[in-house]
């Protein structure tokens, strides 16, 4: 059974991801940054990290393998990722790289990897990069061609920090003195997110798994059923809300007052809408985000483009028709351009603030506000070679939808849709349905999974 | 210009020219990895580098090889390769690794491996490290068991202080010494223990470099004669010193302005050191000087020769108790003491020879002066290794009347004159290095030329 095997690391377009020791080995850390070194042409490289037990010594592989490469390497330490990435396009680096797994578990490290703009590279640049890994044609620095290692731990964080305040009204944020709960799982966001939300905004935190030096405490990824904890905290300490987030900091999960951590659509429908009243633009997301995006976008006469999933992929389109929002509903990431092209948990953060200080309403009323659909997520595996036939048969039970098949199979009708698409990094189909009533989605749910087999 | 092999990968470690070809981030990285899995489970590893810019890149890759296998890596930064040595022993830790590449060229670069107490390795752990490094199965603990990596800053003055147990620094305070440091970690230790027991040294290319280095980083009388020698009548001083880049070897100019030949640093120490020594064993490779002899005799020391080569060097320590033996070394200017637990050192040899100056109360050139004269004369010629057995045989029968030793090429033996021919180990050539009593000795040496000359 081909989901019985265990994927322990991968090397491939989006980078190089693997379970620390036997699998992502430092040899491999620091080939790939040398090709990445290559790549780039030498010059100023970023360097950052989370908080994993792995970073370290990832992080000196990747030094290594850069400084191979001719790069002259600015270490910035433990940061999230969006800050990283906003940091790499200030300063005009070369590019960057941020040593996180993200979302996936502590036993996981990986190199996430950026060009001069702090953004993703495109598809083909990604092509090109892996071809370069695998020819093993690096850069093979002499001793004449070797630049040095220098730290900037302090610019970063201020610097992402002023591009967010410049696009929200933060003196009325900090007049409210909000009392918020913050569950950054002992990631990078650990001493980020406090000296933004207390320093920069003026909230008081209740705050959990803000110690960096600590394991993750719950698993990384923050979905409502591991954020019971945060959850209780601001329900019983009377906060407006609590915010969580991956190791790295690039998504946001947010908690109303009454302990009910928001569907991560509706995180990004709340942004959305708050960042349209402030600026005039479209929006792109991915294939599998809500329609409630499109009702919001229509009460503002704005468009909505769809993409394939992926943050790259996102970031691209968003470029190409200069939408001043986006994200992908479906993993809590909100993209902003005018912060930077990334998926920001603070942009998230300091939007919905904005929101609750000048509309001065509880967030659980915001919330109830928005349109109103019913989702359900699934998964399947399926055997190497049946994708085809399985796809096939899913259109064919559904023969009165639109089709969209831009990424995997997504079907349309006016208030309700399915998106099927084979996952990137396992044989697994992931399935969403969204529906106006409940029981439609479930219907639909169950079609679906019955057209599976 | 790169030699056919810059990479050498063998029992002493791994050197080679940094970049395309040679050494490159791959190999400290899997040595690194090899190093861990040979070491016993969780050990601290030192690191010490030389001021080479590749070595930021290499020891970068070596810290994340020895954190992947589970040794915490207790870094020194930039500095000599006997510090780190020091710093093993009393920090207590499972071994270390030191990076730099001594007398070569800036553009050249290697790693050094030493196990606990900061000893070399015996050419049985480094074939088992080889061993590990070939197969490429390295012993990666999971996230959990990481090591870490700490900077450590007091390396250095611990190192001193040991120094100044060993050695009278009042008695050495009234000597005038100029130093060339050629821009390696010597600057850093002599300005240090300037500092600390007010020395007198004046300190030449004393700025720590790492992509140019004001000469050749060689401690050869040629250099000496070229650089430092011409300095030292000028600046009034007692001697001058010259040291590689991590300050393991040291070279010597006198006062009156000459560069002593390299092979003289041994002979020196040997007459400072066997008459306060309780060993009277002196290790000298089969091509450092027959004054060697002459010194011991007359200390009651006896000379073992030895194969050329630090491995070789090695072996015969641990044939032997550490008690037994006075000093170890080459004519190269690199010696290791016994009260400095064999490291080659040429700090602790610089600080013997002006000890043995003031125990005297001569100067270097007079107690030279006082030594029987030996010429040495030395060469090289192109052989292909396929005709190096033909050439040994016939040098064999040629030179049938001397006494001879096979151990490392051939030596032999008259009671006023030798030679030794070798192989390299890095390039296709043989060296061929001829020593008289008295007067150079031409003859032999042109014949054994002509021989080699006649099979390249």
């Amino acid at each position: 059974m081909a989901t019985a095997r265990e994927h322990n690391l991968k090397i491939g377009v989006s980078g190089i991801r693997g379970v620390v020791g036997e699998f992502l080995t430092p040899a491999l850390a620091a080939d790939f940054a040398q090709a990445f070194g290559t790549y780039v042409g030498g010059g100023r490289v970023v360097v950052g990290r989370d908080t994993r037990s792995s970073g370290p010594m990832i992080e000196h592989a990747v030094c290594c393998g850069l400084l191979a490469a001719g790069c002259e390497v600015v270490r910035v330490g433990i940061l999230p990722t969006p800050t990283i990435q906003v940091y790499v396009g200030a300063t005009h680096a070369r590019g960057g790289i941020a040593i996180t797994a993200s979302h996936n578990p502590a036993e996981y490290n990986a190199l996430k990897l950026f060009n001069h703009e702090g953004l993703f590279f495109n598809s083909y640049e990604r092509g090109e990069l892996i071809d370069l890994y695998h020819q093993s044609d690096f850069h093979h620095s002499t001793n004449a061609q070797i630049r040095g290692i220098s730290d900037d731990l302090e610019r970063p964080m201020r610097l992402h920090f002023d591009r967010v305040l410049a696009r929200v009204d933060a003196a009325p944020i900090r007049a409210h003195a909000f009392r918020l709960g913050l569950d950054a799982v002992n990631g990078a966001g650990s001493i980020v997110s406090q000296r933004f939300l207390r320093e920069e905004l003026g909230c008081t935190l209740e705050a959990i798994a803000v110690d960096p030096a600590q394991t993750f405490p719950r698993p990384a990824e923050p979905t409502p059923e591991v954020l019971g904890e945060v959850a209780a905290l601001v329900r019983d300490r009377g906060c407006a809300l609590g915010f969580a987030q991956d190791p790295d900091g690039d998504r946001l999960a947010i908690i109303d007052e009454t302990g009910r951590v928001l569907d991560n659509n509706d995180v990004l429908a709340l942004v959305v809408d708050a960042v349209l009243v402030r600026l005039p633009g479209d929006v792109a997301v991915n294939l599998t985000t809500s329609a409630a995006i499109d009702d919001i976008a229509r009460t503002h006469g704005r468009r909505v483009y769809r993409t394939p999933v992926g943050e790259a992929n996102v970031v691209e389109r968003m470029k190409a028709v200069g939408a001043v929002i986006g994200g992908e509903g479906s993993s809590g990431g909100i993209i902003f351009p005018a912060v930077q092209y990334c998926r920001d948990s603070y942009t998230g953060m300091a939007f919905v603030l904005d929101r609750l200080a000048a509309t001065g309403e509880p967030l659980s009323s915001l919330a109830a506000r928005l349109p109103r659909y019913f989702r359900k997520m699934g998964k399947a595996a399926f055997a190497h070679g049946r994708l085809g036939p399985l796809m096939q048969a899913v259109e064919a039970a559904f023969p009165d939808a639109e089709i969209d098949r831009t990424d995997g199979l997504k079907l349309i009708w006016a208030d309700r849709s399915i998106h099927v698409r084979a996952s990137n990094t396992e044989p697994l189909l992931r399935m969403s349905v969204e529906a106006r009533q409940e029981s439609v989605c479930q219907d639909l749910y169950a079609r679906v999974s019955s057209a599976l087999g | 210009m790169t030699p056919a092999r810059s990479l050498r990968i063998s029992h002493v470690g791994l050197r080679g020219i940094v970049g395309p070809g040679g050494l490159t981030a791959r190999h400290g990285i899997d040595f690194a990895c090899a190093f861990g899995t040979f070491l016993p489970e969780g050990g601290a590893v030192v690191l010490g580098r030389d001021p080479r810019a590749s070595g930021l890149m290499l020891s970068e890759g070596v810290k994340s090889g020895l954190a992947a296998t589970g040794h915490d890596v207790i870094d020194l930064g930039v500095v000599s390769t006997p510090v780190t040595q020091h710093a093993i022993r009393r920090l207590g830790a499972a071994g270390g690794i030191s990076i730099g590449a001594s007398h070569n060229a800036a553009e050249w670069n290697a790693l050094k491996f030493f196990g606990q107490n900061g000893t070399y390795l015996s050419t049985g752990e480094a074939s088992e490290l080889l061993d590990i490094y070939h197969l490429r199965k390295f012993h990666f603990t999971g996230y959990r068991g990481l090591g870490a990596v700490r900077s450590e800053s007091g390396a250095l003055d611990a190192y001193l202080t040991e120094l100044s147990d060993v050695y009278d620094f009042d008695h050495l305070r009234r000597f005038r010494v100029v130093v060339d440091c050629c821009n390696g970690t010597s600057g850093l230790i002599l300005r240090r223990l300037m500092e600390r027991f007010h020395l007198p040294f004046v300190l030449i290319n004393e700025r720590v470099e790492g992509v140019e280095f004001a000469h050749e980083p060689n401690t050869s009388a040629r250099i000496v004669g070229l650089q430092l020698a011409p300095l030292v009548q000028p600046l009034k001083a007692d001697a001058g010193f010259l040291f590689d880049v991590d300050s393991d070897r040291v070279a010597i100019a006198t006062e009156e302005g000459d560069a002593a030949s390299e092979e003289m640093v041994m002979p020196l120490l040997a007459d400072y050191v066997l008459p306060r020594s309780e060993g009277k064993l002196i290790i000298a490779n089969l091509s450092t000087t027959a004054l060697l002899e002459e010194i011991a005799g007359r200390h009651g020391g006896t000379v073992v020769r030895v194969p050329v080569g630090r491995q070789a060097a090695m072996d015969a320590l641990s044939a032997h108790r550490p008690e037994q033996i006075a000093l170890a070394g080459e004519g190269t200017g690199a010696v290791m003491l016994s009260r400095f637990r064999f490291v080659y050192d040429g700090i602790t040899s610089m600080l013997g020879i002006l000890s043995l100056m003031a125990e005297r109360g001569e100067p270097v050139s007079r107690i030279l002066a006082g030594y029987p004269r030996y010429r040495m004369l030395k060469g090289q010629a192109p052989l292909a290794p396929r005709n190096v057995p033909a050439l040994l045989l016939a040098l064999q029968q040629e030179f049938a009347g001397g006494r001879q030793n096979t151990l490392d090429g051939l030596r032999v033996d008259w009671p006023n004159e030798w030679f030794h021919v070798r192989v390299s180990q890095t390039e296709s050539i043989v060296r061929v290095i001829a020593e008289r009593r008295g007067d150079a000795p031409h003859e032999l040496y042109n014949a054994v030329m002509e021989r080699v000359w006649g099979m390249s």
